[in-house]
């Protein structure tokens, strides 16, 4: 079982959450350029290691955060509401 | 059978969704993940910027709250089912469907959190009467039936 810390719930079953996938920044629609656009709609990274990715505590809180997942280890930490700071939430503690 | 597993229907039930710098925010206070008993009404803040008021003093209880800023109300009466599961071997039958930790450091009187009950995703609240362990849970209301026959099944053993 994966448990996945939320930064407002504590630490819950995976099964609790939804996982949205890698989290990355969502280029501007009117400026980018049809390239810019089909990669941030289809192309991921996949890094073996340390990756940012957007969870949403759908069983829980119903809020949407950002977390640091190890993909080898499965290692989670620094678990951020968007518009806050790492540690500043209860998730955050492990 | 030693817990009860009672449906209670109609029970009004509103939900106010505020954020943390409103008047309604400041009135209904609590703590993210508690509940408080008002009179008649039991007061649940299930989310960090929305809060339950069951019992019959909800609709006074909203009525009462300056919705100004970001604030709004909605009546869940009808949409929101609530069970009520009581007894000795309550938190037992409700622990083979669901995750959360029962014990008392985790959830003790009056604390309320979301969760999934076989599979469906539920409010649950430590609401103890007269010292008898009990929880309310609130789902939706087309989820009533299977959810009342799983628990039902649950709790046969006990």
């Amino acid at each position: 079982m994966l448990l996945v810390p939320c930064p407002n719930c504590g630490p819950r079953n995976a099964a609790d959450l939804s996982y949205n996938g890698e989290s990355r920044p969502r280029p501007d629609p009117q400026t980018c350029s049809p390239e810019e656009w089909r990669t941030y709609l289809y192309l991921r990274d996949n890094p073996s290691g340390w990756l940012v990715e957007s969870w949403y505590c759908s069983s829980g809180c119903r809020k949407h955060f950002t977390i640091e997942r190890h993909t080898l280890t499965g290692e989670l930490r620094t678990p951020i509401l968007p518009g806050s700071k790492p540690g500043a939430t209860k998730g955050s503690t492990k | 059978m030693a817990s009860s597993i009672t449906h209670i229907e109609p029970m009004p039930k509103a939900s106010v969704r505020a954020a943390a710098d409103t008047n309604a925010a400041a009135a209904l206070g609590l703590t993210f993940g508690s509940a408080e008993r008002r009179g008649d009404t039991l007061v649940v803040r299930i989310r960090p910027d929305e809060w339950y008021l069951l019992g019959d003093g909800a609709a006074p209880m909203v009525h009462g709250l300056d919705l100004t800023g970001y604030a709004s109300t909605v009546d869940i009466t009808h949409a929101r089912h609530a069970v009520r599961v009581t007894g000795s071997h309550a938190a037992e039958t409700l622990a083979k469907l669901c995750s959360a930790d029962f014990g008392d450091a985790m959830t003790p009187n009056g604390a309320a959190w979301g969760n999934s009950i076989a599979g469906v995703t539920c409010d649950l609240v430590r609401d103890d009467h007269n010292g008898e362990r009990s929880y309310l849970l609130l789902f939706d209301g087309s989820f009533a039936s299977y959810v009342l026959r799983t628990l039902e099944d649950a709790a046969a053993e006990f």
